[in-house]
Parts: structure tokens; C-alpha cells; sequence
């Protein structure tokens, strides 16, 4: 009798999961951290596909990490490539191929959006969503809240800002979504015009009655943070170059702009980064970007456990 | 030239009017066409671009012996908020009142290329939810938003 509602369950949105939900995985990965031994080896039985169509290192790594972490086997397609999709095979059909494999579970990231939710109503398998496109990463949502349940102590009436690609950048939709579950939050989306917040994400911050600014300058806003959340601003999605050269040094966070933040400040990245965190802030207590980083493994785990039986 | 001129009233069946001028076509694909074909005592009259006092030209469709599916109603109003549709029964119509659909599926394209919905050979219809409150339809897999007035657009072609 599964009492958590988690096994077999697909992880597609983190819209689709509650505060008690959210609490439950932060809580076992809590006891992961402090006890692995109760989960090593633990799902010896199960097999995990990880069919990621797409770079990944963070994600398909602590991914890996956990399933290997839980005793699981792992079947692993690491890109369209090497796959039979390169000969042409729908990803309907890859999902159907990888559930004769005795296949327990399915962590897919593929560049479509709207590709987890498919997968998932191809197969009766749980399917984990690994970030389908531009849309949404919900573990990665997972361990940012995580982290700063962590560093914090709660995430109730954080303000928090989230700078850079926030258009096309799917860690700053799924974390959004996932913060209307706290009380008392407030979200300043920092961004030039072109590479503003969503609609959609306004529209589901609206339903919810979660208050969120907008707004082009990181200076105004800075001062006010309990946390910033940096994406990079990717110079491809600048239809004219020079809107791009006129505006990426806005984004940037050095030592100079955190000087106007509080001393509390926690910078977060889901990383890779390029140059829009300068490496000075490494060694500041603001940089909790490669802690964040490492929860990826004791959050994914706790998932993980949850989906398959834990 | 008045309307009754072009085309004979009908005594039983159903009739899509105050259609956008040259918009019929379109209504049509918006219909279950299959449906329609599948009953051989159908007829269906398309009339284009003909005078209206309420909209200064509009289309008209006209289908005798067939009551069109209310979802099917629901769907076109949603798309083309000035059309009205009589149920004919007895040479008397009836006027009905459509209602705002919850989900719209396998009619409209989803505006967003790199939606599955979207990714060639993959066996997948777009399927949408509703929002009237900010008049928007939402793809239910890439969370993507048509305008209401945006959604002639998008309706599925031939």
C-alpha cells in the first residue's frame, strides 16, 4: 500500500504537485543526506531509462547518480543520435521500445515542449520529465526549493528575483510555479522586454494571487532580495545582435551589484553559466549556486524512491 | 437581393449564420465533417459573402437533416463569437445558447512550433484548455496560449 500517492506517479509539471507533496521529497531528501544507507541499494529490482535527447550534464548526472545511488539498473540513452530516432523513429515509439526493456521507470528530456506529458500518456510506466524544451524542469524546480528550504530555513515570504533568459528559460517558469505553493512570496522577473516572463506563467501567478514585478533593472530591485536566481541571457535569442550587445551587460552579477544586496542574499544558478555570474562571487557567502547544484543528487534520490516504491 | 432569394428554407436540420464573409469554409473544418458525410440524407448549402445588416457581409451554412453535434456549436461560437445557430425542426427554429467549452481537442493547431503537437510523424492531436477569464485557449502539453481572436488562425487546414 503506497501511502504517498508517489509510486508509479509521473513527474511532468511541477504544477501538478501540492505543499504536502513537495515537503514529503524535501523531507526524505533530508534523510538521504543524513542516512544513505537506509536508501543505497535499496531498489535493486527496478530498472530506470534515461533517455535524454538533449545535453544535459547536472541533470542526467545526478540522475545516474541516483538510481545507481538506489541499486537500480539503468538502461541510458544519452542523445537522438544514437538512438533510432535518428533513423526517423517517432519518440511514441522510442517510449514503447524502452517499456519491453522490464522497464520500471522513464526520466526523458527532449527538445519539445509538451514531450514529458506526452510520453506519459504513451506509457502506463511513470514518466519523470528531465526538461522538455523550454517549458519546464520540475526537478530542477524541486531541488532550487530544496536549497532554499535548506539555506533559509523556509520558504515562506521570500522575495525572490529571477534575472536573465526567463522567455525561454525553463528553470525560471517551473521554479515560479512551484513557489505560488509558499506563503507570502513575492517574484521580481528582472529581464530586458524580448526576454520577459512568459504569459503564461503571469496568468498562473494571477490565478493564484502571488504579487510579481517586472522589471528591466537588477538595480532597483537588488536591495530588496532574499534571493536572485540567475539564468543566462543567450545572445542567440536576439533577433538584432546589437539588442543583444546593448543589453547583456545589465544582467551581469559581480561583486559590484551585490554590494547594493543584503548581507543574507542568496545568488542561485541552475548552471551552466557564462559570464553573466562573475566567478568573484565564488567566494561570497551569497554563491549557494553549487550547493544547489549537489542537491540534485538527494532530491532526485528521494523522487526516485518515492516513484518506484520507496 | 434578399438572402431567402439565394437558398430555400429548411424544415429540419440545422443553420450556421452571420458567419464572417468568407469564413464558411473555415467553419466547416471546425465541424465534424466525417459525421456529416456519413449520413447519406445530409445536404449542405455554403453561402459566401452575402449582405447582412449586423455585419455588412457574412456566410451562412445551411445543413438539412442534421442536427449538429452542441459541442460541435460550442466550438464554432467559441471561435466565431458573431455567428448564431437555429435548430430547424418543423420549419420552426430554434435559437441555441451556446456555452463556453472546458477543452477544445484535435480542431485548432497549437501556435507553438516546438510543440510535440507540432513534431512531425509523432501520432499526437493539440488539446486545449479554456481560460475565458483572460480569454485565452492554453495547449495542454506546452502550456502555449492562443488569443480568442487569434484562433481563426490556427484552425486545422485540409
Amino acid at each position: 500500500m503506497d501511502e504517498t500517492g508517489f509510486l508509479n506517479r509521473d513527474v511532468i509539471s511541477i504544477k501538478d504537485f501540492s505543499r504536502e507533496e513537495l515537503d514529503l521529497i524535501f523531507k526524505t531528501a533530508m534523510d538521504v543526506e543524513e542516512n544513505p544507507g537506509r536508501y543505497y541499494g535499496s531498489h535493486p529490482d527496478k530498472r530506470v531509462a534515461l533517455l535524454f535527447l538533449e545535453p544535459s550534464t547536472r541533470t542526467f548526472g545526478s540522475f545516474n547518480t541516483s538510481a545507481e545511488n538506489l541499486g537500480c539498473k539503468i538502461l541510458s540513452n544519452r542523445s537522438p543520435e544514437v538512438t533510432s530516432m535518428a533513423k526517423g523513429e517517432t519518440l511514441h515509439d522510442t517510449i514503447k521500445m524502452i517499456e519491453c526493456y522490464d522497464t520500471d521507470c522513464i526520466v526523458i528530456r527532449d527538445r519539445h515542449m509538451g514531450s514529458a506529458r506526452f510520453a506519459s500518456e504513451v506509457t502506463e510506466l511513470p514518466v519523470v520529465n528531465g526538461g522538455s524544451g523550454s517549458q519546464e524542469h520540475p526537478t530542477q524546480a524541486m531541488l532550487d526549493l530544496y536549497t532554499i528550504l535548506k539555506r533559509r530555513g523556509r520558504i515562506d515570504g521570500i522575495r525572490i528575483g529571477l534575472t536573465g533568459d526567463l522567455r525561454y528559460g525553463r528553470t525560471c517558469s517551473s521554479l515560479s510555479y512551484g513557489l505560488v505553493n509558499y506563503d507570502d512570496v513575492e517574484l521580481f522577473f528582472v529581464a530586458p522586454g524580448i526576454l520577459q516572463v512568459r504569459r503564461e506563467v503571469e496568468i498562473y501567478l494571477q490565478q493564484r494571487g502571488v504579487p510579481y514585478i517586472k522589471s528591466e533593472s537588477l538595480g532597483e530591485v537588488i536591495g530588496d532580495l532574499d534571493v536572485l536566481y540567475v539564468t543566462r541571457v543567450q545572445k542567440e535569442r536576439f533577433p538584432d545582435p546589437t539588442d543583444y550587445e546593448r543589453v547583456k551587460g545589465s544582467y551581469v552579477v559581480d561583486l559590484q551589484v551585490l554590494g547594493k544586496a543584503r548581507e543574507e542574499l542568496g545568488v542561485m544558478h541552475p548552471l551552466p553559466r557564462i559570464d553573466e555570474l562573475h566567478a568573484d562571487v565564488d567566494k561570497t557567502s551569497h554563491a549557494w549556486y553549487f550547493e544547489q547544484a549537489a542537491n540534485g543528487v538527494p532530491v532526485r534520490t528521494a523522487l526516485l524512491h518515492h516513484v518506484l516504491g520507496g | 437581393m434578399k438572402n431567402q432569394l439565394l437558398v430555400r428554407k429548411i424544415d429540419h436540420g440545422t443553420v450556421i449564420d452571420h458567419i464572417p464573409a468568407w469564413r464558411a469554409e473555415m467553419v466547416m473544418r471546425l465541424l465534424d465533417i466525417e459525421a456529416i458525410r456519413a449520413q447519406p440524407d445530409v445536404s449542405l448549402v455554403s453561402l459566401n459573402n452575402v449582405p447582412s445588416g449586423k455585419l455588412g457581409r457574412k456566410d451562412i451554412i445551411k445543413l438539412t437533416h442534421y442536427h449538429l453535434d452542441e459541442g460541435d456549436a460550442d466550438l464554432v461560437y467559441l471561435v466565431f463569437p458573431t455567428v448564431s445557430i437555429n435548430y430547424i425542426e418543423g420549419w420552426e427554429p430554434r435559437k441555441y445558447k451556446p456555452k463556453i467549452p472546458e477543452r477544445v481537442s484535435g480542431r485548432l493547431r497549437c501556435p507553438e512550433v516546438r510543440c510535440i503537437t507540432n513534431a512531425e510523424r509523432e501520432p499526437v492531436v493539440a488539446r486545449f484548455s479554456v481560460l475565458p477569464e483572460f480569454n485565452v485557449l492554453q495547449c495542454e502539453y506546452c502550456d502555449s496560449l492562443i488569443d480568442f481572436e487569434k484562433m481563426p488562425d490556427y484552425v486545422i487546414g485540409e
